[in-house]
């Protein structure tokens, strides 16, 4: 049985606004095994991103985190200095952003920006570094590494410059990586390359990753497991294959229901009626409910707990037993 | 490369650009008024219409106007401004003692007003709304709205009326007795002080927004973010990726404010009386004392296209997305 890398417990963090707190995640329970490629899928404004910058604990003010436990191969992150998540960042957890025109620092060159994360985790000198440098760039594809690494990133297309984003994040080898939906801002046909790249490099590095996205067919063709977050909660976490054909949670099977299928009959797009709800003041009990065609009182007032479906299947809703039979009705009606 | 054509397209560009300034400044300054009426003004003599002629012709006023500009420009191509209708010393001499105090004044209070005002600055961008950081920034608001006027009186009424700490004007005590300790230099030091603070203060609220606002906007960018997930200390992330970023609008405004405070800024060194350019500028105004005028308005054009120029190469440097052609 695979080791478990990283064990999100019960992670709060809320931002202190002006218009009241937003609950931006709130009692998020997930874990990543070794080896593995975790989905976290969910709306925009789920949490998906908050939680992976919890993991770093770079949440950006006004945001904090308020409770839990972020347990990173047995050590709990929430318990480290500052100096020691320095040590952890970018060398042992690293992050690739979702727009890479804005996450590379426009005056500075691909060189000095790569050495200098590589120094700052490697007792290496410059020369080494900057050996070291040329090598990663090469490895994630960069033609001419050696004399493209002088250049800014203003004069790389968006797929190199995410490329070189990669190339930043895994330059001290890392065992856990977070992609931030690494392939919204790119064309279809480089978001094919990058996630090729991405998945060589991870059994190259020996990598855990953990894949924000929101796109189903990335997680299809990436993830092992899956996890879908609603609302700054966990909705459902189980394997890929459950995810598609044995959804049990509402918003899941809404989710699945609302990808496009080519080649089948012209209908309509299935939409989630309703928007995601505003986090400051968010619906009591399961927050799903306003929107849920299944929702009966009960879910006004009870939050759902993640309980366990099957083995590696975990759900939180109050009535996914009865939903999980309806469900069944309804495809058999449909076949 | 492009480095050094642009250089010299940049001073070519200069030449139509100072002549233009020079014949408005020029017409600008005749139709002022009439400096000979206002040499003789009150002259009981009475054949003074033939002195005032006398004088008109003494000194080249007779002429028409673009005769007299051609003789300046002529002049001012053999770096010769001319000779004051008071003083009878030659303009080089005049500005070249005036200069040193306005150069001397106006660089120790905007070292003194960067020195002080960026660090601030970075400081309040990142502790954005704590209790220090809206002192400073309502402090900063009142520091922009006192004009450095009311704000010069109000130092030398506190500071040498009342307390008689620092001099109230001059840049030199008169006697040497009265220097401190009998060194010149503390002397310089001590009338420098309430101009220097003055002049400080209100710049230096200038610069502690600009810094703020600019940091505040740039920490808030992804590249910032991503500096702080590859573990990156915060002082290489504010220190290198983020002040970085913050000079060049920074470098801007300083491009800017040096040329209008190598001028002199007339009101400061008007309330401390400082023998500066901005002095001798309001004295030679109200004495219509023409090629004074000329002068010191040629040395701020040349100082501003100068200063403009080099801000424009700076920005290169700093950031590598400009390039000159």
């Amino acid at each position: 049985m695979p080791r478990t890398i990283l064990k999100i417990e019960n992670l709060k963090t809320y931002f202190n606004t002006w218009a009241g707190v937003v609950q931006a995640v709130d009692g998020v329970s997930l874990e990543v095994k070794k080896g593995e490629t975790l989905g976290l899928v969910g709306e925009s404004g789920s949490g998906k991103t908050v939680t992976s910058l919890s993991v770093l604990r770079i949440v950006p003010r006004p945001g904090k985190i308020i409770d839990g436990r972020i347990m990173f191969k047995d050590e709990d992150l929430l318990r480290k200095t500052e100096k020691e998540m320095q040590k952890i960042r970018g060398a042992q957890i690293a992050l690739i952003f979702q727009d890479p025109s804005t996450s590379l620092n426009p005056i500075f060159s691909i060189e000095s920006q790569l050495i200098e994360v590589i120094q700052q985790h490697q007792k290496l000198n410059k020369e080494e570094a900057k050996e070291k440098a040329e090598i990663l760039l090469d490895i994630v594809g960069i033609p001419d590494a050696k004399l493209r690494i002088k250049d800014f990133p203003h004069q790389f297309s968006g797929g190199m410059k995410q490329r070189v984003a990669i190339a930043r994040a895994l330059s001290c080898e890392p065992s856990l990586l977070f992609a931030d939906e690494p392939t919204t801002n790119l064309d279809v046909t480089i978001q094919a390359q990058i996630l090729d790249l991405m998945r060589d490099l991870k059994s190259k590095f020996d990598m855990s990753m953990v894949l924000i996205t929101h796109n189903m067919g990335i997680v299809a063709e990436m993830a092992d497991r899956v996890t879908v977050m609603y609302a700054g909660r966990v909705c459902e976490t189980s394997s890929v294959n459950d995810i598609f054909l044995h959804a049990t949670h509402p918003y899941t099977v809404a989710l699945m229901r609302a990808i496009p299928q080519i080649g089948t009959e012209k209908q309509k797009l299935q939409v989630i009626p309703g928007n995601i709800p505003n986090l400051i003041n968010p619906p009591s009990g399961c927050r799903f409910h306003p929107r849920c065609k299944y929702a009966k009182s009960i879910c006004k007032m009870k939050v759902p707990e993640l309980e366990k479906v099957e083995k590696g299947h975990l759900t939180a809703c109050l009535r996914w037993d009865e939903i999980k039979k309806t469900l069944l009705k309804e495809r058999e009606r449909a076949a | 490369m492009g480095y050094k054509r642009y250089i010299v397209k940049r001073l070519i560009y200069i030449i139509p650009l100072f002549l233009g300034i020079s014949i408005l400044n020029f017409s600008l300054m005749h139709s002022a008024g009439d400096p000979i009426r206002l040499m003789t003004l009150g002259n009981p003599s009475p054949n003074i219409g033939e002195v005032r002629e006398n004088l008109r012709i003494y000194y080249g006023l007779d002429q028409p106007i673009y005769v007299q500009y051609g003789i300046w420009l002529w002049r001012f191509l053999q770096l010769d401004l001319g000779t004051s209708f008071y003083s009878g010393r030659t303009v080089n001499t005049i500005i070249g003692m005036y200069a040193w105090e306005t150069i001397k004044l106006q660089m120790v209070a905007l070292i003194l007003a960067l020195a002080i005002g960026i660090p601030i600055g970075i400081y309040s961008a990142r502790k954005q709304y704590s209790k220090l950081d809206i002192t400073i920034t309502s402090s900063a608001i009142m520091g922009i709205s006192i004009p450095i006027f009311y704000m010069g009186i109000i130092f030398i009424l506190i500071f040498s009326f009342y307390l008689g700490w620092f001099p109230s004007f001059g840049a030199h005590s008169l006697q040497e007795l009265r220097y401190p300790f009998g060194s010149y230099f503390l002397d310089e030091l001590w009338h420098l002080v309430l101009p220097t603070v003055a002049i400080a203060w209100v710049s230096m609220a200038l610069y502690i927004r600009l810094v703020r606002s600019s940091m505040l906007e740039i920490l808030r960018q992804d590249y910032i973010l991503a500096a702080r997930a590859s573990g990156l200390s915060e002082r290489t992330i504010i220190f290198k990726h983020a002040l970085r970023n913050a000079t060049i609008p920074l470098i801007t405004y300083i491009g800017i404010s040096i040329g209008l405070l190598l001028s002199g800024a007339p009101m400061t060194e008007t309330v401390f009386t400082w023998p500066g350019l901005g002095y001798l500028y309001v004295n030679s105004v109200t004495q219509l004392d023409f090629p004074v005028i000329m002068g010191i308005n040629m040395i701020i054009t040349l100082i501003i296209l100068g200063v403009n120029l080099i801000t424009d190469l700076l920005y290169g440097i700093i950031d590598p997305r400009i390039r000159y052609e």
